[in-house]
């Protein structure tokens, strides 16, 4: 029986199965379907702090290999998630992570100090990442250093752990894994949804009323992957890996490559039991490799040493070109 | 938060058949691996295979008949989803979500005649209401054989999907066809219209309707310009079905009971809804 137990310092998680924002309600709602205590900690959907509506429909529609949505954030506000959802989360037992997102820095403020007095938060992600308000334009995500304003704000607001979750719609995640770590983030999550957009060619129409929306499952899972290994290799925060995510085997590669905690998004759409079960799919992986503590597997990448000899390029030659293999 | 069905689960099932019907639709007759109390008429279920052949994300199918502890699905192929259903063989595994929504409201034989207009796949949660409303729902009062009118709808005659089926249930079932190819020549609205005139059917009428969004906000608006109770089954794309993606919304009438918030979540504040709460036309 291996064991699961993590840690995202200060918080000890039972194992390092966690539901993504967006993607599973408040868990009360799902507690027919999975068994919520053998998950290891629940995100909330992202709370703003004023009710916002939602971008009209069309606001999903799938792809050949993933899923892209733009809801925009359809949630009742700060004062409704206090008062109706918060008791609900508070009284499943696992961890309660409050997502919050908002479009200015004063907002985030005003969130995580509403929050930062509320016991049953175990810590807060900041949204810094969603694609799906101010038409993608992403300030908080792709800017360094707005994105280290917020987290700075945010930390100096709240008593709260905060995870930072990331966009990997930008060159270079490092720099921003970086910047939030030196803002005082006490985690990463890597990633939130690829931007992308779907066409009928024949109807002209695109699939979402908004055009562009963000992407995500399985066909995500290379790009979140590298993200969340590029984080893990920048900062020494812990990691939380997200993105196309569906099986204990996809669990565990996460880890390998550096990250603490995974969560399950667009996977509990097609069985929203997945999450519940995972845990127990993941120590059953681990006892057959005879690997006796999950954490055993964190950050085990083997990168290939040096170049050898024989396959170097010769002078005159040219160097292997990645984008031409 | 309005939370999925109390009995919904997710669940695997196993294909029994997959028949024909019409010119593009199949009933995809399943066994799940957990036995199903009784459905109420209109409830759906989310629905994929579990092999990689179906999309990630299932698709929502109201359920057509129970047959003991077989549930029945009358399914027209549109796309990829309802293509990888259509080629299941008898033991391909299915996962399963349900049962979801709310289903009919009490068809009782109190009020007014009951008119049920249906359009295309749009009869699929017809069957069982009809077996249901003459069997007595809720302990109210059974509806009448004579109280029920069903106009059924489509382009053409081979996409009045098992259209005997609901003749064998004895209530009086009317077809029309936007060709003429079979029935009445027009859509279900003016075949309406026709009875109304000709006296066939009381004004005074009780209407349910399922079917492709145009003919709904065109019952809606009569709805609204006779003052008739009318229901409405919707189907608006949906990600989960248990009302967690936010990707169904329903706009909601602003001075109705729901108008509090912008929009209502189908899957789990419907599908079926009533035109005091919910608006395809527009009204406030
Ligand atoms: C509560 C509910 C009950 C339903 N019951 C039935 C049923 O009993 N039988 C049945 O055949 N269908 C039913 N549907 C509709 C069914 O879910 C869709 O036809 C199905 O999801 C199409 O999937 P696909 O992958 O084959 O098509 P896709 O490849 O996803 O889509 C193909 C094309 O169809 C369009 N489309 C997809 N879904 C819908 C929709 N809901 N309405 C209009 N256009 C759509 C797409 O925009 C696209 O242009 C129901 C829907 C709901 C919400
Ligand atoms: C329908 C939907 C709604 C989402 N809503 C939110 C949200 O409110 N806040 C957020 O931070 N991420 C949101 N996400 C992003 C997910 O939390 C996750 O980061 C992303 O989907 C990638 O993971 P996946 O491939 O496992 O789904 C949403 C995703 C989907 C599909
Ligand atoms: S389909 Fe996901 S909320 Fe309704």
């Amino acid at each position: 029986m291996a064991r699961l137990a993590v840690h995202l310092p200060p918080l000890a998680l039972r194992n390092p199965i966690l539901s993504a924002s967006g993607t599973y309600g408040h868990a009360a709602e799902m507690q027919h379907m999975a068994d919520i205590r053998a998950i290891g900690g629940l995100v909330s959907k992202t709370v703003t702090r004023l009710p916002r509506h939602g971008n009209p429909a069309p606001r999903i529609c799938e792809t050949e290999a993933g899923f892209l949505n733009s809801i925009g954030l359809e949630n009742k506000g700060l004062d409704y998630y206090v008062r109706e959802l918060l008791p609900q989360m508070a009284e499943q037992d696992t961890c309660v992570i409050t997502n919050i997102g908002a479009e200015r820095v004063e907002d985030f403020v005003e969130l995580a100090a509403r929050l930062s007095d509320e016991p049953a938060v175990d810590a807060l992600e900041v949204n810094l990442s969603c694609p799906n308000v101010q038409e993608g334009k992403l300030p908080f995500a792709t800017d360094a250093r707005m994105a280290a304003r917020v987290i700075e704000e945010v930390k100096r607001a709240t008593k709260k752990p905060i995870f930072a979750k990331l966009s990997p719609n930008v060159s270079r995640i490092s720099e921003m894994a970086i910047a939030v770590e030196a803002a005082g983030a006490d985690a990463i999550t890597a990633v939130n949804t690829v931007l992308g957009m779907q066409v009928n060619w024949r109807t002209g129409k695109p699939g979402l009323h908004t055009v562009q929306g963000g992407y995500s499952g399985t066909a995500i899972k290379p790009i979140a992957l590298r993200c969340a290994w590029e984080c893990a290799r920048s900062v020494s925060i812990p990691i939380i890996g997200c993105g196309g995510i569906t099986t204990a085997h996809d669990v565990l590669e996460f880890m390998v490559v550096g990250c603490t905690a995974v969560q399950i998004g667009t996977a509990s759409f097609g069985d929203p039991g997945l999450v519940g079960r995972l845990a127990g799919e993941v120590e059953a992986l681990l006892d057959s490799a005879g690997i006796d503590d999950v954490n055993a597997l964190i950050g085990t990448l083997r990168t290939p040493q040096a170049t050898p000899r024989a396959t170097r390029p010769h002078e005159g030659q040219q160097a292997p070109c990645a984008s031409k293999t | 938060m309005p939370a999925p069905p109390i009995d919904a689960r997710s669940l695997t099932a196993r294909t029994v058949s997959v028949t024909p019907c019409g010119d593009d639709g199949f009933v995809l007759r399943i066994r799940p691996d957990v036995g199903q109390a009784p459905l109420r008429a209109a409830r759906f279920f989310m629905l994929r295979r579990e092999d990689r052949l179906s999309p990630a994300i299932p698709r929502p199918f109201s359920i057509y008949r129970q047959v003991g502890e077989d549930l029945e699905f009358l399914i027209k192929n549109m796309g990829t989803g309802t293509a990888a259903l259509s080629q299941c063989t008898p033991g391909t595994r299915l996962r399963l979500i349900g049962p979801l929504g709310n289903g009919w409201p009490a068809l009782d034989g109190e009020g007014a005649p009951w008119v049920m207009l249906a359009g295309g796949i749009g009869s699929a949660p017809f069957f069982m209401g009809i077996e249901q409303a003459l069997a007595g729902m809720d302990g109210r009062k059974p509806v009448q054989r004579e109280s029920i009118t069903y106009l059924y709808g489509a382009a053409r005659r081979g996409l009045l999907y098992d259209i005997e089926a609901f003749r064998r249930l004895g209530v009086r079932v009317e077809a029309c066809t936007d060709d003429g190819s079979a029935g009445f020549k027009g859509n279900v609205l003016q075949l309406l219209e026709d009875l109304w005139k000709r006296g066939e059917v009381p004004r005074q009428v009780r209407l349910l309707a399922c079917g492709p969004e145009r003919m709904l906000e065109a019952v809606e608006n009569l709805a609204r310009a006779r003052n008739l109770q009318c229901w409405l089954s919707l189907e608006t794309l949906m990600g989960c079905g248990v009302g967690i993606c936010n990707g169904c919304p329903v706009p909601t009438v602003e001075s109705g009971p729901m108008g509090a918030w912008p929009n209502a979540k189908c899957c789990v504040e419907g599908p079926v809804f009533s035109v005091d709460d919910v608006t395809l036309a527009g009204a406030h």
